[in-house]
This record gives structure tokens, sequence and C-alpha cells, in this order.
């Protein structure tokens, strides 16, 4: 088996060129598996720490250091019975299409991570909770899935040791709270996707009442190179404090809008002018989301900032998915707001109060705003229920990440809002949506 | 009772500035409704636990005493911290709380005054509470359509708020499935896959979990009024032997209708139904309000003008009260001179105090159960046994947080609906446990929930399918003969030091799952054993008995220090009717009346004798063809009933009772507490209670006999007394001195005249409205309120109007909170003992050990060879089963057609086929039945439903091939 470089500098995309899946044989050829084969070397609990030190942090949004996640997995004499990893590739996020892409191009690297993480834990199954709508993706991680399975890399025994490793595929029903880990847990068993109260944490009390961890499809494609290659190999790629690489990608009014493979902790103003290759002729920026639809603005002014949790956390937002989403001089910030609003207030699941009903009332009023129907004291309204969904008021993230491009925007934006309401109508002459539209159907 | 080394732990937190002592361990939304702070909440409720939907009850957390900010936190999912600091008030926190309701009413429609909930709306008040009084939201609300639930739940989805409270109730707690929530966003549904009657026995308590209008009560909306208009004290259901505590609601209307009786609803009683009644006990009201009704005296024309069709049955004509006592004066008269014999039949389904008058009157020796022999010795049975030193009834607390239960026999979902309902709380408990591990409080209702995969062990064997099977950890089907093998080889295990037991052969129960069995039941510290007269099987309860004792001893030997808890085994066994066991103390096994048919075919003495039938209906507990050679063996029949029955058909004399809201009694439940029902509304027409016809029969006949009387001085003695009892507190005591073991009835509740400083407890609220126009187009002055002789309390607005103040005011309301949520305010702590309320009185029965006997065999023949002769298994049906809910309109509707069950090749066999019509006759008698087929009863058994509208139940255990024949089409 080929070893890997200890150069590479972009693990993630490595084996990616073109459109199609990279096949077993081809990413066997660049060393695939080495990751595996160095997991299989490792007492279990080695491969926790190496995760936990290496500073491998979430990259479904939250960032939580995933070797520490793993370390709550109660030991099997402890807690006896069989414990689950779940792979979420239910990516839902506005403007994030990064899992995606790793899913269609590069099956095995998901597959590869798998099974590390399910070594780590203990795990003897797994699933993969995938986005119903990426019929692509799914397809591939079958046939992969399937190849793996016949060269002997998933099932019992794998690679001649006392492991083995069954990978489901399950298509979800779709719904954005199932990108919430114990909704998944919820939609996974059967139930309604609501998130359940915690604790006991999934690691405790997960699938089934099982040990079960639930880790994003690009955390776990972190893992092949960060095994094969180590942990000060892995830390030497993150630029900032943030260790690793990631899949930064922007979409909007630029000239290149994409996804590249970089250091953790690279500059916004790097991704946006160099990668994306700045604005698109005759437009300028306003304003960003830094992590998808879910996170606070940003304004210009933040562009030097390094993309690493806590430094763009510091600065009000969030790193998320690390999907920037680029709102231009031309585009209306508040129809923009209400296109994030639609969406979260139709994914609500309908559990808690300030969420369930709070989003469609936000909609309604923005709607008026769009449409030139606004007064003054909507914004006096429009703030109160944002903060009625600030974090700690709800039962789960969704409504507090819902809040955030609204309270943000109407810091940074509040001429504009104000701007529809003298004028009654929209300055940028967007029409709004009727109002007359069913918000939300099921 | 609470030992020193077990006492609950105190924490000291900081309220709004102020200390205070609290449980810990509890959550801070019911420390702050212990502490009577105001704090909205919806979708909290102490039976269901927390599972922080709702966000209404958010305080503010204080970090330290120098924290000034705090954070929001939701006070149902906030366990008390000792040393905690926390604001109700802070302006964060009601601004958050006004917000949410503000947020909740964005959907919820403007329809106060059409709705129903309205004046008893936890929304309403929450709403008011929160301070949320000016509409900000302009768009438009979300509408929905609603769902035909059956006949006993209206639906109105667009009043949801969306609290969740009903499907964790419907799902979670009674274990339904066909409500659910549908949908998601601000759309979310609560309702069925389609249109059809909620299938779950306990769906009339959405009514009172629904803190708002989506689920109300059909019945009641069909003679509605507001809560506010409703009259109402403290009652027991009539409807079985659990003897639930109920708050019906009364109200006459201007028009004169006699049918006054509204609604029932749950009145909190701890050890027995707490939150929550069965679909019967709620909905069998009706039966007083039904067309069968009697509310005037009646007496059979000596000469007909009709000649009847129905044989035996006589034609009646209404007389007045004054007539009638007079007609049963003149019988009574002749039995004080001698020349006549009055048989007092009494009744399981009447108080103590009305079936102590009748042998009052008739003289012990005269007096029998209106129960045939194998009922009136099964429930001697059960008596014996409960009186065992080993062992106590469990009390529903004491069910639910059983480690292991084993049902023998009774289908208690539908004999005893309320156990049911709490032994499926405890097939939970080891899933609490294992919470308590994981020091997550049992509160925590979502994350108890998710620890899946862990179940109390739960052994249900029973006749058939029961509602219990989907929790059962260990099912059996089997006769009443493989379940006493199961049981004693269960005793023997625990006994046995050591050697072999080998599993009973029984089909589907294997070795493995035996042996897991007696692993479990030597684990289980609190085991509880249920079983009950449903079989008709004194085997059955013997066994479950010698069970218990084993269970007593085990624990004796293996857990007794480690345990502050009962040693005694704990054993609940189910009788049928709600003063069975009260029956059963004022006569022995012999005063049947099967006995009495014997008695009466043998002897041929010219002496007229009168049977005086009280509240029994005699074709439902014998034969027709016995029966009626009962009835006609007699001179006269007289009956004091209180609908229309075959007893009835043929009585000269009938005489209306008072239904069990309409009068004052004691009722003896299962686990024999004697509990006092109060009168909520004075009944109309010439209603009143049993014990009241006789006793003004008693005084009107000592005039009558005058200087005639020659009987014996006994007699005269006894109906002396009798035409002397005023008040039914003075029978109590009578009763509690003719019967030592009857003694607690005496302390039973407050004597006519024990007022509280100078005041009676009013039944009408103080809010009751048009009580001077009600009657106006008659007369425009207020009638005077009817006196109660009975119990304190005044059939008016005047007098105590809080519970707080008055055990006897069952109007569940405290300022501020107008629904049934009110109950908190009466209690120390949610979900804890209403303060003040009379929970009854156990009977001071003496300990006898019992033993078992085994001569007392109930198979009529050996089972060595079943196969030319069927086995009968009785069935029971929520619906179906019980003799006055079966006269409630809305249960009738439901009810399915008597029916027989039969294993498929049973049916085979029988040339029969399912849903074809079958007669079974035995003793003369003929029972038509809906034949059905199920491949869970056991072979050789036939399934019939029981204590439907004709006789009750086939006398025999056994019957031959030839017996069954297809029926009439």
């Amino acid at each position: 088996m080929p070893g890997l470089d200890p150069g590479l500098r972009t693990p993630l995309t490595r084996n990616i060129r073109g459109g199609d899946a990279v096949s077993l044989d081809a990413y066997r050829k660049g060393g695939g598996y080495s990751g595996l084969q160095a997991a299989l070397e490792m007492a279990p609990k080695n491969i926790v720490e190496l995760v936990k030190s290496a500073g491998l942090r979430g990259r479904g949004g939250a960032g939580f250091n995933t070797g520490l996640k793993w370390s709550f997995v109660p030991d099997a004499d402890q807690h006896p019975g069989p414990r689950y990893l779940i792979c979420n590739a239910d990516e839902m996020e506005p403007g994030a299409f990064k899992d995606r892409y790793l899913m269609e191009r590069d099956p095995h690297l998901l597959i590869e991570g798998m099974l590390i993480a399910a070594r780590a834990i203990g795990a003897e199954t797994a699933y993969i909770f995938i986005r119903g709508e990426y019929h692509l993706a799914a397809e591939r991680l079958a046939h992969a899935l399937q190849e793996a399975v016949n060269a002997g890399l998933l099932g019992q025994r794998i690679m001649q040791r006392e492991f083995s490793l069954r990978i489901h595929l399950h298509r979800s029903a779709g719904n954005y709270i199932c990108g919430e880990e114990t909704a998944l847990l919820n939609a996974l068993e059967g139930r309604r996707a609501i998130p359940r109260a915690k604790p006991p944490f999934p690691q405790v009390s997960g699938l089934w009442g099982m040990p079960t961890v639930v880790n994003n499809v690009e955390t776990l494609c972190n893992l092949p190179c960060l095994l094969a290659l180590g942990e000060d190999w892995y830390r030497g790629l993150g630029r900032e404090k943030d260790t690793g690489s990631k899949l930064f990608g922007v979409s909007g009014r630029v000239k290149h809008p994409g996804l590249w493979e970089l250091p953790m902790g690279t500059p916004i103003r790097k991704i946006i002018e160099q990668h994306a290759g700045g604005m698109a002729p005759g437009y300028q920026l306003r304003g960003f989301l830094p992590g998808g639809g879910s996170t606070d603005f940003l304004s210009p002014r933040h562009l030097d900032l390094a993309m690493d949790y806590d430094v763009i956390g510091e600065a009000g937002s969030r790193l998320g998915t690390g999907t920037l989403i680029v709102l231009d001089d031309h585009t209306c910030p508040v129809a923009m707001v209400l296109n994030l609003q639609r969406f979260f207030a139709r994914e609500s699941c309908g559990w808690c109060t300030p969420c369930r009903d709070g989003l469609p009332w936000v909609v309604e009023i923005l709607q008026r705003i769009e449409s030139g129907l606004g007064e003054k004291r909507d914004l006096v309204l429009l703030r109160e229920l944002a903060r009625r969904m600030g974090p700690g008021t709800t039962f789960c993230a969704l409504a507090p990440g819902a809040a955030e491009p609204l309270q943000s925007s109407l810091k940074l934006f509040l001429r504009d809002y104000v701007a529809h309401i003298v004028q009654r109508g929209c300055p940028y002459r967007h029409s709004a949506k009727p109002a007359a539209e069913p918000l939300c159907e099921h | 009772m609470l030992k020193a080394g077990n006492a609950q732990a105190m924490a000291t937190i900081t309220i709004d500035n102020r200390q205070y002592e609290v449980d810990d361990g509890q959550n801070l939304l019911s420390a702050c409704l212990s502490l009577k702070k105001n704090l909205p909440y919806f979708c909290w409720h102490p039976a269901l636990g927390s599972v922080g939907a709702c966000r209404q009850c958010a305080v503010v957390l204080f970090k330290d005493a120098d924290d000034q900010r705090g954070t929001l936190v939701m006070s149902c999912m906030t366990p008390v911290k000792d040393g905690a600091i926390y604001s109700i008030d802070a302006p964060t926190a009601q601004d958050f709380r006004a917000g949410i309701i503000e947020n909740l009413m964005t959907n919820h429609p403007h329809d106060c005054p059409v709705c129903e909930e309205g004046g008893e709306c936890h929304l309403q008040d929450m709403t008011l509470m929160s301070g949320h009084t000016q509409r900000r939201f302009q768009g438009r609300k979300r509408t929905h359509n609603n769902q035909y639930l059956g006949p006993f739940i209206n639906h109105e989805m667009n009043r949801c708020i969306t609290c969740y409270r009903c499907v964790r109730f419907y799902r979670d707690h009674a274990g339904g499935t066909d409500l659910q929530a549908l949908g998601r966003n601000h759309q979310v549904y609560f309702g069925r896959q389609e249109d059809g009657l909620l299938d779950n026995g306990f769906s009339g308590n959405l009514v009172e979990v629904c803190p708002t209008g989506v689920f109300t009560d059909k019945t009641y909306s069909r003679h509605y009024v507001r809560k506010w208009d409703l009259q109402t004290a403290p009652s027991v259901c009539e409807h079985c032997a659990v003897g639930c505590n109920t708050a019906p609601g009364a109200r006459r209307d201007g028009k004169g209708d006699p049918r006054q009786l509204r609604r029932v609803t749950n009145l909190f009683h701890r050890q027995i139904n707490g939150y929550f009644l069965c679909d019967r006990g709620r909905f069998g009201y009706e039966y007083a309000n039904s067309a069968a009704r009697i509310y005037t005296p009646q007496a059979a024309l000596t000469q007909p003008l009709i000649q009847t069709t129905a044989g035996s049955a006589k034609v009646h004509q209404s007389l007045s009260p004054a007539d009638a006592v007079a007609r049963l004066a003149v019988t009574i008269a002749q039995m004080r001179s001698g020349n006549r014999r009055v048989i007092g039949i009494g009744s399981s389904r009447s108080s103590l105090e009305n079936n102590f008058a009748l042998q009052t009157l008739v003289g012990r020796e005269h007096f029998y159960a209106g129960l045939d022999e194998r009922s009136l010795a099964l429930l001697k049975l059960v008596d014996r046994i409960q009186r065992d030193p080993r062992v106590h009834s469990p009390g529903t607390p004491e069910i639910e947080r059983a480690d292991m239960v084993i049902v023998l026999g009774e289908d208690i979902a539908d004999t005893a609906p309320r156990i049911a309902l709490a032994v499926r709380q405890a097939a939970r408990s080891a899933q609490i446990a294992r919470a308590g591990e994981l020091k997550i409080p049992a509160w925590q209702d979502d994350s108890v929930r998710q620890l899946t995969g862990i179940r109390t062990p739960l052994l249900v064997a029973s006749a058939e399918r029961t509602d219990l099977d989907d929790i059962a950890s260990c099912r059996v089907r089997a006769a009443p003969e493989q379940m006493v093998a199961l049981a004693d080889v269960l005793a023997q295990a625990l006994t046995a030091e050591s050697g072999e037991i080998h599993a009973p052969d029984i089909a589907g129960l294997d070795t493995g799952e035996f042996t897991a069995l007696v692993e479990q039941l030597k684990q289980a510290r609190h085991p509880v054993i249920v079983s009950g007269c449903g079989l008709q099987s004194q085997e059955l309860l013997q066994a479950a008995a010698r069970l218990a004792f084993a269970v007593a001893g085990h624990k004796e030997a293996n857990h007794r220090q480690t345990d502050s808890r009962e040693a005694r085994a704990a054993l609940y066994l189910a009788c049928p009717e709600a003063n069975s066991l009260g029956l059963a103390q004022l006569c022995d096994a012999r005063q049947n009346l099967n006995q009495l048919h014997r008695e009466r075919q043998s002897e041929h003495t010219p002496q007229p004798t009168t049977l005086l039938v009280m509240e029994a209906d005699l074709y439902r507990q014998l034969p027709a063809s016995v029966a009626d050679q009962l009835c006609a063996g007699v001179d006269e029949i007289i009956q004091l009933e209180i609908v229309h029955n075959r007893t009835s058909a043929r009585a000269d004399l009938i005489l209306p009772a008072a239904a069990t809201p309409e009068y004052e009694g004691t009722l003896v439940n299962s686990g024999g507490l004697a509990q006092r029902h109060y009168a909520v509304y004075e009944g109309s027409g010439w209603i009143q209670a049993s014990w009241r016809w006789l006793a003004d029969a008693a005084a009107a006949s000592g005039e009558l006999a005058g200087a005639e009387l020659s009987g014996d001085e006994e007699t005269h003695a006894r109906l002396q007394s009798l035409a002397r009892w005023r008040h039914v507190t003075q029978l109590s005591v009578a009763l509690a001195e003719s019967y030592p073991e009857l003694a607690p009835l005496a302390e039973l509740g407050p004597d006519w005249d024990q007022t509280i400083e100078g005041q009676k407890t009013a039944r009408q609220p103080h809010r009751y409205s048009g009580r001077t126009a009600i009657q106006a187009e008659r007369q425009v002055a207020e009638y005077k309120p009817l006196p109660d002789d009975d119990a304190p309390m005044a059939f008016s607005m005047e007098g105590i109007q809080f519970a707080c103040q008055s055990p006897l005011q069952a109007n569940n309301w405290a300022p501020g909170w107008n629904s049934n949520q009110a109950i908190h305010c009466y209690q120390p702590k949610p979900g804890a003992a209403r303060l003040g309320h009379s929970s009854g009185q156990p009977l001071a029965r003496k300990a006898v050990v019992f033993h078992s006997d085994s001569a007392a065999g109930d198979a009529a023949r050996p089972t060595a060879d079943p196969s030319d002769g069927f086995r009968i298994l009785p069935l029971y049906r929520m619906f179906g089963s019980g003799e006055l809910s079966n006269y409630a309109g809305a249960i009738a509707s439901v009810t399915e057609e008597p029916f027989a069950v039969f294993h498929p090749q049973d049916l085979e066999l029988l040339s029969l086929t399912a849903g074809q019509q079958i007669a079974i006759t035995e003793s003369g008698d003929r029972w038509q039945l809906l034949a059905k087929v199920s491949d869970t009863i056991p072979r050789h058994c036939i399934g019939v439903s029981t204590g439907f509208t004709q006789m009750a139940s086939i006398p025999g255990a056994y019957i031959e091939r030839e017996q069954i024949a297809p029926g009439d089409a």
C-alpha cells in the first residue's frame, strides 16, 4: 500500500479530479486506507487521545473537539451492549455544499473515516444519515460501500483483525432539524424529528438507548490522513490556533463561487478575493454570513479576520460550516433575511414556542416590510422576537441560529429596513413574494 | 409515612430576595407552585413531568449574589439547587413569559365566548397571569380541519397551542397509539390518521389534560353550561371497584328537564386516581339521565288494561310518594305483626348505609346479597385473603413504583382500568431507576424516556389478549387452571432453597422465559401481584394469595434490613362493583341468591312473602329461569331502583332510588378503603336514597301496625331505630356499632351539623349565575334551597367556597386558577395528597392468617379430558361490562354486541364461522352471542363477553359441546 506524502496540504480533496467519484482502486493508489491500517495498529483509546490532542473540531458547525466527544462514550465493561457511529450527512444549512462535494467525489474517504471512528469508539454498526435530496451522493456512496464490502474493508474481521463494521446508508425524509444530532437520532429510530433533552447525551444514551457518536461528514473525512500522517503533521496544516484544513465555500455575487480546501485560519479576504476572485464586476461587498445561513452577518471591516472558530466567535458570528454567503450592494438585505427566515420557519420542528410560533411571525413582519407595509414599531417587534429566540431560551439551536442573521441585519442594515418603511416599498425594487402565498407546506 | 432515615432532603433557595426551604430533587417549577407562586406553564404536568417545550415557565437564575443580570432558565427543566438564587419577577423573565404567551396567541382564535373551555381554561388563566393583553400580530391565523373522534370527545384544532400534553398523556402515559402529533413547524396537528373513535380507554382525560379547548367533553356539550354554573360535591365513581374520586357537575335548567347531571371530572386522590379517570367512569354518568331512569314511585296495575306480551312483565302506573310509602309500610306492618315474611336483597353497587338500612328492616337472617353464589363466594374469599397480615392492598403510587408486576388472570384494563394505568407506569420504573443511576431525575420525562430498552418485568397471564400486552415482558394466555399452576410454581421457586423448578406446561411459555421470571421475582424488591374476581375462579384467587405469601416470606428473608419500605407483599385483588367488599362485610357466603332460591324451592310456608330488592337486578345475577322461579315464588316484589331493568319489570312496587351522585353514602373499594360520596345535586322527581324510603316506611308502619303489634321485640326495636334515622351519619354510627370492623366509618366525614365557623360548604361556586332567573317563568322569587340532612353542605352559593377551607369543597378553583390546574393550590406540592381532603378510611378488619382452602375448588369437573367440552372464560370490556354505564348513551353507542371468542380450531370443530350468531344454552337459559375467532385464546376455551346488558355471565365453568348451536340470524 502506497504511503502518503507528509507534504500533503489538502488531505480532504487530494484525490479529487473532475466530477467523477474516486474508485476504490484509485483511492487505494492515493494512499487510501493507510489511515485505517494505522488505526488498527493502535489501541482504540489511543486513537481517541490522538484525535483529541490533534485538535480536530467538529466541522458540522458547533466546533466541538471530536476526540473529546468520543471520550464520553463509556467503556465496554461499564456499559456492555452495542454502540453506534452515525455520520451526519444531512447537509441542509443554507449556503453549505461541502459534505455533498466530499461524498460525491471521494466516498471512500468518508468510509475510511467512519472505519477509524468506529474502531475508536467500539461501534460495529454505523449509519450514514444522508439528506434525501442528495441522490447522486447516495448513489455513489452506495456503490463505494459495496466496493468496500467486496474488498473486505467492511463486514467481519476487517483486515484480519478482531474488528467488524456494517455501514447502513439511511436516506433522510428531509428536514433541516435532522442535522441536530438528537433529532437525527429520533428520525433514525422512526420517531418525530424533534431534538431530545440533554442529558443524557448521545454518547451515553443515543440510538435505541445505546452509546452513540454522531459526527459530520467533513469531520470524519479528516481522520484518514490524521491517522496516517500523525498529529504534528495535522497541526501544521492550520495557520492559526485551529488545526487541520477546511473546506471553505463562497456563494453570492463573486466572480468564481466555489469550494476550496484551505488551511484553518485562512483570512476571509483571501478566500473571497483570491479564491473566489473578488466581487463580480459592478458589485460591492456589503456584508457576508461567514458560516452559512444561521450565522451573524459580518461587515467588510471583518475581511481580515482568520477563519478560526474562536476568532469568528469573538467577532460576533460563528465559523459554522465555513461556507460564506456574500451580500452585495444590489441585493436587498431585507429580502435576503426574509428568504432565510422563510426557510427556518418552514423547517422548525414545532417543538418549542419561540421557534415554532416566533419564526412565522418574523416572516409575516418581514414580508410586510418588504412589500412596503411595514411600520417603525415592527423593528422593535423584530428585535424582541429575535431576543426571544436567543440562546438558552429555546429547546435547541435552530431558532437561535435563525435569529443570528436577523438580529445582525437589524444592526448592520438598519438603514435599509427604515428605507423600506419610509419609502413604503423595497428600495432595491425586488418584489417580495405576495403575502397570500402559504408560508409553509408540509 | 416517612421514616427518619428516609426523610426528604431539603434545599434552601432564594426567590426574589426571599429564602425558602423546599424539597430537594424536584424541579424549580414544582417548587414555585408548592410555594403558591403564580408561575405560568403549559407543557409541564405533575403526572407527565417536564419536557421544556412551551418555554412559558422561564425564570431568571443568578450565578451568585453579585450577578445582577442572570440568565433565563426554564423552571420546569431546572432542578432546585441548594443556595441558588432565582427571580420570577425580574423584568427579563416577565417580558419573556409575556412574549411566549404572545407567540402562542398568534394562532389561537378569539373564540372564548363560544368555547366550552371558557371559564376553566388554563390558557385564559396563563394569558392573564403573563399580562399579555394587546395583540400585535397582524397576520392570518393558521387553521386546521377538525376530526370526528367518537361520541366522547370534541376536536377543535384551531385552538391548539401545541403544548404536546395530549400526545404525552395519550401515548406516553396511557399507551394509546391512534392519536399523534402530525406535521411540523407551526402547523403541527394533533389528531388521528383519519376520523374515528379514539381507541384508548383513557381518552376522556384529554379534556382535562388539554390546557385549552381542543379536546372537550362531547357528552357535556349536549347540555353545556359554564364551570361556574355547575354545582358539585366530592363523589366516588360507581362504575367499578377501584373507587376513583370524582367531581360530578350538575345544574337544573329552567324547563324542568329532570336530567341535571352534566358531566364528571376527576377529583384528585393521591392513593387512587391521581389526576386521571377511565372513560367508563367519566362518561358513564349519563345513566343517571337516561330514558330508563325511574323518577317517580310506580305500582303495577292489578288488572292491566293492556295485556303485555312479555309474559311476566307488569304494567306500571305512577303513584304519589306518600302512597308508595304507605304501600311499603303495609308490607312492613304485616311483617311486624308476623303475617308476612320480607326478604331483603342488598346491592354491591349501593352504599353500606343503604344495605344496612335494608338489613335492619328485614333482619340479618332475611338479608341476602344481590349476588349469585359464585360471585359472593369470590368476594368473601377476597375478603379473607386481604385479612392476612402478610399482604396489603397497594395504592396507585405503590403500583406505579413497583419493580415487578404479576397480573394473574384479571383483565384489569377492563375491570379496574385505573389500576391498569398504574401498571402501565410501573412498566417504566426500571427506566426511571436507570435514570437515577445517571443522575437524571424522574421528572425529566424526555430524558428518562430516551433510556429505551429497559423495562420493568411484567408478567401478564390472561385468558385473552389484554390492553397491557404491549408492555408485558412475558405474556401467558391460559385457562385459570394453568395460571394456578404457574403461580404455584413461582411461589415454590421463591421459597425453595434449591432444587429444580420446572416450568408449568403452558403453551407459549418456554423454560428460558420461565427461568427469567423466577430470577426477576427473586430480585424484585417491590413486586406487586394483581388478580381479581374476573375469571370467577376461587382457585386462582387462592393461588395469587399463595404467591403473595411466598413473596412476603422472601422479602422478609432477603430485603428486610436494606429497605424500610413495606414488608408485606402487595396484592391487589380487583372486585367487580363499587361496594362489593362493603356488601361482603354485611353477609356471609351463604346469603346469596342461589341459596335463597334453593330455600324457597324447598320450603313451602303458607306465609305471604315479599321480595324487597334494593338496587340489584336479579336477572343479571341469575339465569332467567331461576330468577323467574324466585319471583314467581313470592307474593310481592318491591324494588328500590335507579333505572328500569328486568327485575323492575316484574315488581309490584318500584321506588325511585337516588343514584350515587344524588345521595350521601359509603362505598368500600377493592383495597378495603371506605370512602364517602356526597350528594352533588338534589335530584329530580321523587328520588331519594334507598335508606330514606325504608326509614320513611318503617316510621309509617309503626302507626299502621298500631295496637296489633305482636311481632317479636327485636324486630320492633330494629324498625324503631330505622324509623328514627334522619341523617346518614347516624346510620354510619349505628353500622359501626353493629359491625366493629366497620368502626372507621364513624370517622369518615363531618356530621351534617358540623359546620365550619357556622358555615356550610357551598355546592355552587361564587360565580354561579341565574339562580333567580332559572325558574322565572314559573316563579320570580328564588326557591329556598333544599336542606341537606346528611352533610354540612348547601345546595346554594352560600357557604365556604374554597377547597382549602373545607374538605367537602370539590370545586377546583383558586384566585387566578380557574381551570382544573387549580388543584396544586390545595396540595403541599404538586402531586401530593390534597390538604385536608378526606381520603377515606381503611376497614378495621381483623387480621386472620389465611389458609388456602383446597376444597374450595370451583372447577365443575376435572380438566383431564376437555376434548368435547369447553371451559368458559369470562371476558370483559370497559364499555359493556358495567351495569349502570350500559345505560349511558355515549357508552352504549360504542359497545360491542355480546360475543363468544373461539380458537380457530375449536370454531372449525364446531362447524361454526366467525361473524355468525351462535346460541349457548345452560340451565334452561339461552345466550345469543356473536361468534368471534382469535388465535390467542387457549384451545378448548370459549371467551364469553361478561356483564353485558343481558344476564351478566354464564353460571357454569364448563359447557358441553352440545350446548353450543348456531343462533338466530
